[in-house]
């Protein structure tokens, strides 16, 4: 407590301005942070668009302008695009990555605690989860489309297909983390297995499950838009395809935009979680 | 009274071969008695203390504390780790009612014991804080706190001070005295500090590796002045005390020429 108080002073009040202040030479890219340089690079690609799409170095058709870009939006939101409403597109789409998130958690964690803390359930599992789970998903989409049919069963299948081997992989290796004299100390106290389970094994787990839950995520978006592309009526994907097919590259970028914006959306709310549920991740 | 009678470990080692790790170790820890095991890494303590926790079962061999025979881990020994295995997740206060928590004791019970633990640690300013915002000696102290809420019939110490500072060591030592004397447990401590052994046990056991056994007893009182002083200097500078020092220094140098020698 006194370190920091003291060093806070150090640095709000410098009762010598002229003190060189030093530390320890960092390697790599260090601890400092890079927001400054990320804004700046932004700015940097924005302005390269703009220049190069106004001063026409690449065919029109190829690379729209930013600002017809932002106007697309405005036309997209109050006219629709491909028969359907944008509003239309976007909850079609987060009602198919919600949805097998949701059984993708439900299922995953459950069986991955079980993965860890059973030899039998391990050697039984590990079996087919190990065999899919590389496959990329669009490999096996048009198995789902002929099991299933092209309605939204076999795309939130494929969905929940993808989400679940990561969640599943990650509440195992949660488990299998915990450390020994943990579960002994729990023990020496008088624990019970589901006192056990519920007070050691699964708070140990959750930081690992819910990176696995952001990594599960990132997938699904990924395999999302590719199920869209194939097999749709509604969604950014297929917004995306259908715009595609009349060489509306405009229409294309702003597809992206929603889809970077969702992902990145979601990617914040499981982060907000990991600080709201395990704050000590990493200490201790 | 706790009784270790003839506790033999055998473990199987990665290549195949048989390990004999804890060679018919016998002895007793009266009431109030604070026993030190004491010996180089390899001697068998954590073994044996692992056996008396009920973590490890034994070969051969039998362990009974107050009459009941030992078959695994419960409240009724509190052990305290070389490495406080403290909940990141719950307050210094939950961590030290977990044992009342896991018996089923009620929300203020729970709290009012953990406070009175905590005062005699104390450490009564940080019942709200997380582990991870305390010293390494503070987390000590909870974990010794944490072990008493169960009021167990013996405490279990596995090198409890091996990763602090000599400073914070030695007011650790006291702090542990001063809960030895006013609680009336039973104690069984191990370490490697010869003079740790000799200043808090009313008994050291010198175990000898390979296979880890007791090689020699010795029935000690120090631990009584510095419970009635409260200073260790006078002790640490007596006469006696370095004397039983290098003896005990000689013994457990004799173990380890007769294990190079075989």
């Amino acid at each position: 407590m006194s370190e920091i108080i003291q060093s806070s002073k150090l640095t709000s009040a410098p009762a010598q301005p002229d003190v060189r202040l030093v530390k320890m030479a960092e390697f790599g890219a260090g601890g400092r942070s890079t927001l400054g340089i990320s804004l700046a690079t932004a700015a940097a690609i924005l302005a390269a668009w703009w220049a190069v799409s106004h001063l026409g170095l690449v065919p029109h058709l190829f690379l729209p302008r930013p600002d017809e870009v932002v106007r697309q939006v405005g036309n997209i939101y109050r006219d629709g695009y491909a028969g359907a409403s944008l509003a239309d597109h976007v909850s079609a789409s987060l009602f198919r990555i919600v949805v097998a998130a949701l059984i993708a958690t439900t299922a995953g964690i459950p069986l991955g605690l079980l993965m860890g803390l059973s030899r039998w359930a391990k050697g039984i599992l590990d079996t087919p989860i190990e065999f899919y789970w590389p496959l990329p998903p669009l490999s096996y989409l048009p198995l789902m489309i002929i099991w299933l049919g092209i309605g939204e069963t076999s795309k939130i299948t494929l969905l929940v297909l993808a989400m679940f081997a990561p969640i599943c992989l990650s509440a195992q290796a949660g488990v299998r983390s915990l450390p020994l004299e943990r579960v002994n100390a729990a023990r020496a106290l008088g624990a019970s297995r589901l006192q056990l389970f519920l007070h050691i094994v699964l708070p140990s787990a959750l930081p690992e499950i819910l990176t696995g839950i952001r990594i599960a995520l990132g997938v699904g978006w990924g395999t999302l838009v590719a199920a869209e592309l194939i097999a749709s009526t509604r969604g950014i994907g297929y917004m995306i395809m259908s715009a595609s097919q009349f060489l509306a590259t405009d229409v294309v970028f702003v597809g992206i935009g929603i889809i970077a914006a969702c992902a990145f959306t979601f990617s914040a709310l499981v982060r907000a979680a990991e600080a709201l549920l395990v704050p000590w991740k990493g200490k201790l | 009274m706790l009784k270790v009678d003839h506790a033999s470990v055998f473990f199987a080692a990665r290549d195949g071969r048989t390990v004999h790790a804890l060679d018919r170790v016998s002895f007793d820890i009266p009431d109030q008695g604070f026993v030190v095991a004491l010996g180089a890494s390899g001697c068998g303590k954590s073994t044996l203390l692992n056996a008396i926790a009920g973590f490890l079962p034994l070969s051969k061999g039998s362990i009974t504390l107050d009459g009941r025979a030992v078959t695994g881990p419960g409240a009724d020994r509190g052990v305290v780790f070389q490495k406080d295995a403290l909940l990141p997740w719950k307050s210094v206060l939950d961590n030290v009612a977990l044992g009342l928590t896991f018996a089923g004791i009620g929300r203020r019970e729970r709290r009012e014991r953990a406070e009175e633990l905590l005062r005699l640690v104390g450490l009564a300013d940080f019942a709200e804080a997380a582990p991870y915002e305390l010293s390494g000696g503070m987390r000590q102290r909870v974990g010794i706190a944490r072990a008493l809420a169960t009021d167990p019939g013996i405490l279990l110490m596995d090198e409890p001070f091996g990763a602090l500072d000599s400073l914070t060591r030695e007011q650790m030592q006291e702090l542990l005295i001063s809960v030895w004397a006013r609680t009336a447990k039973k104690v069984f401590f191990i370490t490697h500090s010869i003079e740790e052994a000799l200043l808090l046990g009313t008994h050291v056991l010198v175990m000898s590796p390979r296979p880890g056994r007791v090689v020699k007893r010795f029935d000690i009182d120090f631990v009584r002045r510095f419970v009635e002083s409260g200073d260790t200097r006078p002790i640490k500078t007596a006469p006696e005390f370095s004397e039983l020092r290098e003896e005990i220094r000689a013994v457990l140098h004799e173990g380890e020429n007769l294990r190079s020698a075989a």
